[in-house]
């Protein structure tokens, strides 16, 4: 017998996911290791291993793949943690990577600071030699000058350096000139190329990014470096995969010299996990969201792969890389409920973390979270709270919410309780908005898919917050990170400017193009060892109207760029531009401009498949284990509703709303307008039964 | 409607207030990105140099996304006109342009577009959004006509006209309004700020259709209580008493060496506070004037930024203040004077306000920031052919004033922005220009010393590439530098420098032209820092050290300015010599 894992390191915990060929798919949870990560993924192996009755090494020796998402380089960043970092940049624009461009956040707060940036000016070294727009030379590389830097970087200790130079997207003919000269100068210091890393046009967001990246890449290259090592050691001989913030994944040597690549990895396989549990209903589109304790995740589904951005930022640091576009707000048990100066109820995005905690965990706490108002609200059994391990105080929460929510507003105890759950659903509510609505999509037409262990208490009212009416909590809902690891695809993507009006382009060389990006992709794919028959590439263009400043991808299909279909490619622009800002301009005839070719290079997974639960009929009775007091917000009161033992369901059971499913890691509130059903995989399926909301 | 919290007996949900609130603000957001993401002007889509924002009814302002503060303050006043003038007349589908600043614009280059909102048969809001466009007819390509007198010299007013009537364009006004205005891309950039309205109007009746209008409308009111109480709560700490300050401004753009002041008299009383600007100097007879709304906006954003900055942005936050600007001083200019300088003398506003409350608030005020001084570059490109219009946002973004425990922003810019308005990408000028950057970088010594040092001012040079462009500056601070408080230092002159390629120089004054400016030309600007906070020599000098290593403080300055000795080779410091020099040997 064989296994896959796939392995998701989080801040407090380790989730892991275990499929075993053929058989059972299991979750683990361990405690995460933050010094050394590594530590925890073998613990959690072990733990494995002991729950089979096996030895870690006989585990190892079974394991086919292991599949693995890392927050090292999240956590470099925001700690700033990242290796001791130098730039080698233009003569003249040195200071662009602390200016960000000026901006201030916060345009009222006179307090709010700038971001430290990652090199200081320091180390940030100028050098003589520039091109033009259009990467003409006017006047050469000193090569003095980039002697006399990395000279100077490497006195100063640095371990990583970043090399952008100004319309290098042009011609990297400079940048390949001063790398050459710093990898015999410092052989052993990690090197970031700009137009090796993103080759497009803006400076700031190249500078940024490759810079980003080298100030991580030997904290990457090491853990993963230690993690291969250690794993060798218990007699793991299969292939081990790594998470990348694109939503695939790809083998740690790839990762390595991308390692900006997985800035924002964390998230980046739940919405495949989500697919995976919404295709069982024939759904390739769904909204995704992940409420933790401190805070709230939404994503997305689409034609049933992860919705990607072209960039995004961390920790305010601009980074200019595909990523899963996903809109974090700070909404989740923690979040503290409180009254502001003008009388206004609000919750967070101050959270009481895990110390001190709700008021409830009496650990300290003394200010009102989102978990008291579940608690107070019946949501929450005080005794069956983590599978019963964290015994929670009714009384410290209705004391907490009472003297900070009740008493100001002049509401009982339980009405500020549902008021503070009901803003927080609509916090929620808002961020689901802004990654669809804001895309022009409505988010109506999609399932809503809960992961994270508070999330499901939620999700109705944020469903109906939202007037959609369906939603669906995966059996693996706490740890669905891990799962869509196992599921995710190799995934390469490439970049590259090529600045021409559409209807102008050399279109042979543009062909030509596409297919050196092509190459480089199907280089990685087969040296990750993907058959080609489970190989494609997906080509994309960054286009405009003329004179405009930012783009929209159109996908390109492989026809329409062989016969330079300017129609088809120009009306599925114009269709996108007109969703997302309200207005197109066919009927002008503006001319369109190209501005970047995307290639994405996917090399398609065996996915594991998942285990399926026997049909127990419709009747669930034989699963209730209680009854208990709860807030419905439908007829805003309490009533008594049935609680059922989530593990006792069977698939076509049906509860009908209110009611609660309890789960050692998550309880699902079906809310009165609701009705669940299990299916085959073992998620809830719920269904809107009754009006608008 | 769903929901828990019960609604008291005036029927008000407190819960749904602060739901709306929320709702409201994604709105505004959600409209500010339709112009960053699809506008053409870099004004527009890289310095973001535009509003966003829902009116009800009769115009009071229900939220707004401020990227640029000066122009904020004017789209209600507006909005009020609009639904008044139109009184009987305003259909589903219409949209309206404005920019007069004799009808309570604040800029004749911002122009703004409404679109009503209908739920069924009533009018229940308006959408709104005004951007800084390329072009606005008038004499100069790009406004900015330091010549002239009067308001046509500058640009083509804008009354309020109806563009589209339900839903129908109305051909014959939109050309004749283009007809005025030179460039093309204004006509696309107009039509952005119609979509972004578009988004708006869906968005809010989305938001009217699930909470019923009665609903939406009673609990709209409370939402301007609590913002009020908010504004209200922090005037209150702010000692009783009447306060005063003053300000230069220098020279008119016609008479070398003519000197204007602003003074302000702040009341503070209980829970409402003045600002009275009666004894200010009186308009010029340039360009260098305000409007009502260009200065009253001026004077809400600085006092913005001494209070609590989480204050909902909504009619009830500006109800508690009271401003007082007499019709025919420079702050309120009388028909038909010339204004479009009007929003650049927020920095000296701001001044007089801060020196006016710095001693009543010394916690709250920052030491002045660098007042804007700036150039537009115009002319045809000869790469691509056709013209450009680039105004040169990286260039004027000097320093802020340091505060107490905090030290300025570097290189965020003119107060009225606040660092809502962005650098142009470096690659992108240079696609959209044909100039070529050759620095730009923070200066060494720019920043005012103090405990607390001002932000850092940045040097900008560039070379000109295409014959016959033409330069427009217009600014202030080649006088009088940024301010320090309590001690602290002052920041350092903004100036711009033409160096031709017959290598003679030309300096140009705060306001001017400069034509047929050659190509290779090299243009050089310096944007001064803020100014500084408190005794420099309280500043650890371990920072001031740190500072020196990363060059953006000479050694001599510290020496001489903050008291650190640093060694010459190594920069170490010389605790000795920096303690008998500091005096506390």
């Amino acid at each position: 017998m064989s296994f896959r894992i796939g392995i998701d390191v989080g801040g407090t915990f380790t989730d892991i996911f275990v499929c075993e060929e053929g058989g059972d798919a299991e979750t683990f949870k361990v405690l995460s290791t933050p010094r050394d990560p590594s530590i925890g993924v073998l613990e959690g192996l072990a733990a494995v291993a002991a729950a089979k009755g096996l030895t870690p090494e006989e585990l190892a020796a079974r394991t086919t793949s292991i599949v693995h998402g890392t927050t090292v380089t999240t956590n470099a960043v925001l700690t700033r943690g990242g290796a001791r970092t130098g730039l080698i940049t233009t003569r003249g624009v040195r200071d662009a990577l602390e200016m960000r461009r000026g901006i201030r956040e916060r345009q009222y707060d006179n307090r709010f600071r700038n971001v430290v940036p990652l090199v200081p000016r320091r180390r940030r070294h100028a050098v003589t030699g520039r091109l033009d727009y259009r990467g003409d030379e006017v006047e050469p590389l000193s090569r003095g000058d980039v002697l006399a830097a990395a000279e100077a970087l490497a006195r100063d200790g640095c371990e990583a350096i970043a090399i952008c130079f100004m319309n290098a997207f042009a011609d990297a003919v400079h940048e390949q000139e001063a790398a050459a000269i710093v990898r015999e100068v410092c052989p052993d210091v990690a090197l970031s190329v700009s137009t090796h890393v993103l080759p497009t046009v803006r400076f700031y967001d190249r500078v940024s990014t490759t810079v980003l990246n080298a100030y991580v890449s030997p904290v990457l290259g090491e853990y993963l470096d230690r993690l291969t090592e250690k794993l060798t050691q218990t007699g793991f001989r299969g292939v081990l995969l790594i998470m990348q913030s694109n939503g695939g994944v790809a083998a740690p040597e790839v990762t390595a010299t991308r390692a900006a690549g997985t800035l924002l990895s964390g998230p980046a396989a739940g919405p495949e996990a989500a697919v995976a549990y919404t295709h069982e209903h024939d759904r390739r589109d769904a909204v995704l969201v992940d409420m933790g304790g401190t805070s709230f995740d939404a994503s997305l589904v689409q034609g049933g792969a992860a919705a990607l951005e072209a960039a995004g930022e961390i920790d305010r640091l601009r980074i200019a890389l595909p990523m899963l576009s996903i809109v974090t707000i700070g909404a989740g048990g923690g979040s503290i409920g409180w009254v502001d100066e003008g009388g206004l109820l609000r919750m967070g995005p101050q959270s009481a973390g895990a110390l001190p905690g709700p008021a409830c965990y009496d650990r300290g706490g003394e200010l009102p979270t989102c978990t008291d108002a579940d608690l107070v609200l019946g949501y929450l059994d005080p005794a069956y709270f983590a599978g019963g391990k964290l015994p929670l105080s009714v009384e410290n929460a209705r004391r907490a919410i009472d003297a900070h929510i009740g008493a100001p507003l002049g509401l009982a105890v339980e009405q500020a309780a549902a008021g503070m759950y009901r803003v927080i659903n609509i916090n929620m509510a808002h961020g689901v908005r802004e990654i669809t609505t804001r895309r022009g999509l409505d988010p109506r037409e999609f399932p809503l898919v809960i992961a994270g262990g508070a999330g499901a208490l939620h999700a109705c009212m944020i469903a109906r917050e939202l007037g959609m009416t369906s939603l669906l909590v995966p059996r693996t809902a706490s740890t669905l990170c891990a799962a869509g690891m196992l599921m995710s695809d190799l995934r390469h993507d490439f970049v590259r400017s090529f600045v021409t009006r559409l209807a102008d382009a050399d279109w042979e060389r543009l062909r030509a193009m596409v297919a050196a990006m092509v190459a480089e992709g199907a280089g990685h794919l087969a040296a990750e060892g993907v058959s080609d028959d489970r190989v494609a590439h997906h080509v994309a263009f960054d286009l405009r109207y003329v004179k405009q400043y930012h783009e929209v991808t159109v996908p390109v299909a492989a026809e329409h760029l062989e016969s330079a279909d300017l129609a088809v490619i120009g009306e599925a622009f114009h269709v996108a531009h007109d969703r997302l800002y309200g207005y197109e301009l066919r009927a002008e005839g503006t001319p369109l401009e190209l501005i970047n070719v995307r290639v994405r290079s996917v090399g398609r997974v065996h996915a594991p498949q998942l285990p399926r639960l026997p049909s127990g009929g419709a009747d669930a009775d034989g699963a209730v284990k209680g009854r208990r007091r709860v807030f419905v917000p439908e007829s805003e009161s309490f009533e008594r509703v049935a609680v059922y033992d989530g593990h006792a369901l069977a698939a076509d059971n049906v509860v009908a709303g209110p009611a609660l499913i309890e789960r050692t890691d998550t309880t699902i509130f079906v809310s009165a307008s609701f009705t669940a059903r299990v299916d085959a995989l073992g998620s809830c399926v719920l269904r809107c039964t009754a009006g608008e909301a | 409607m769903d929901g828990a919290a019960r609604a008291d007996e005036g029927g008000i949900d407190k819960v749904l207030v602060a739901i709306l609130g929320r709702a409201l603000k994604a709105i505004t957001d959600e409209m500010s990105l339709c112009m960053e993401k699809s506008t053409r002007s870099p004004i527009l889509c890289e310095a973001k140099d535009f509003v966003t924002g829902l009116y009800d009814a009769e115009g009071r302002m229900l939220e707004q996304t401020e990227n640029l503060p000066i122009l904020s303050f004017s789209l209600s006043p507006v909005c009020a006109h609009i639904a008044e003038k139109f009184r009987g007349n305003v259909f589903p589908g219409d949209v309206f342009f404005h920019n007069d600043v004799f009808s309570l614009g604040n800029q004749n280059n911002d122009v703004a577009a409404f679109k009503p909102i209908f739920h069924g048969d009533v009018l229940v809001a308006w959408a709104a959004c005004k951007g800084h466009q390329a072009d606005i007819g008038g004499a100069v390509r790009g406004g900015y006509n330091p010549n002239a007198t009067e308001v046509w010299q500058e640009a083509l007013r804008i009354p309020a006209v109806k563009v589209f009537e339900r839903g129908e364009l109305r051909r014959d006004v939109w050309d004749l309004i283009f007809a005025n205005i030179r460039l093309d891309i204004v006509q696309q950039d107009m039509l952005a700020e119609i979509g972004s309205c578009t988004v708006g109007e869906r968005r809010l009746l989305e938001l009217v259709d699930k909470y019923g209008l009665d609903v939406f409308e009673t609990h709209k009111v409370h939402l301007f209580d609590a913002a009020q109480k908010m504004m209200e709560a922090e005037i209150r700490s702010i000692p009783d008493g009447s306060y005063s300050g003053e300000a230069k401004v220098y020279f008119d753009g016609k008479n070398p060496g003519s000197v204007y002041t602003i003074r302000v008299t702040v009341t503070v009383d209980g829970e409402r506070i003045r600002f009275d600007y009666s004894d200010t100097d009186a308009q010029t007879n340039g360009f260098v004037n305000g409007t009502y709304t260009s200065s009253a906006s001026a004077t809400i954003l600085t006092f913005l930024q001494m209070v609590n900055p989480d204050i909902p942005h909504n009619h009830g936050m500006t109800a508690p203040i009271e401003i007082v600007i007499p019709e025919g001083t420079i702050l309120n200019a009388a028909y038909p004077a010339a204004t479009t300088f009007g929003n650049h003398l927020c920095p000296p506003n701001a001044d007089a306000i801060i020196r006016a409350l710095a001693d009543a608030v010394p916690e709250r005020v920052t030491a002045g920031w660098n007042p804007l001084l700036c150039s537009l570059s115009t002319g045809p490109d000869p790469r691509r052919g056709g013209d450009y219009v680039d105004i040169l946002f990286m260039g004027l973004k000097g320093g802020s004033g340091a505060m107490a425990e905090c030290d300025g922003y570097d290189h965020i810019g003119m107060i009225d922005a606040s660092g809502g308005i962005l650098d142009q990408d470096y690659e992108m000028f240079e696609q959209q220009t044909p100039h070529l950057l050759i620095e730009h970088e923070y200066i060494p010594d720019s920043a005012g010393a103090g405990e607390f040092r001002g932000g850092l001012g940045v040097r900008t040079v560039y070379r000109v590439g295409g014959d016959d462009t033409q330069i427009v500056t217009f600014g202030d601070g080649d006088v009088e530098p940024a301010f320090g408080l309590f001690g602290g230092g002052d920041g350092t002159l903004n100036s711009i420098e033409l160096r031709y390629p017959d290598g003679t120089t030309r300096r140009p004054t705060s306001k001017d032209l400069i034509p047929g400016v050659p190509a290779g030309t090299t243009y050089v600007q310096a944007a001064g820092g803020g100014g500084g906070y408190g005794d420099p020599r309280r500043r650890p000098a371990a920072q001031v050290r740190d500072e020196v290593r990363n060059g953006i403080v000479t050694r001599a300055a510290a020496r001489e300015l903050y008291g650190v000795v640093l060694d010459e080779e190594t920069l170490a410091l010389d605790e000795a010599a920096t303690a008998r020099l500091r005096g506390e040997a």
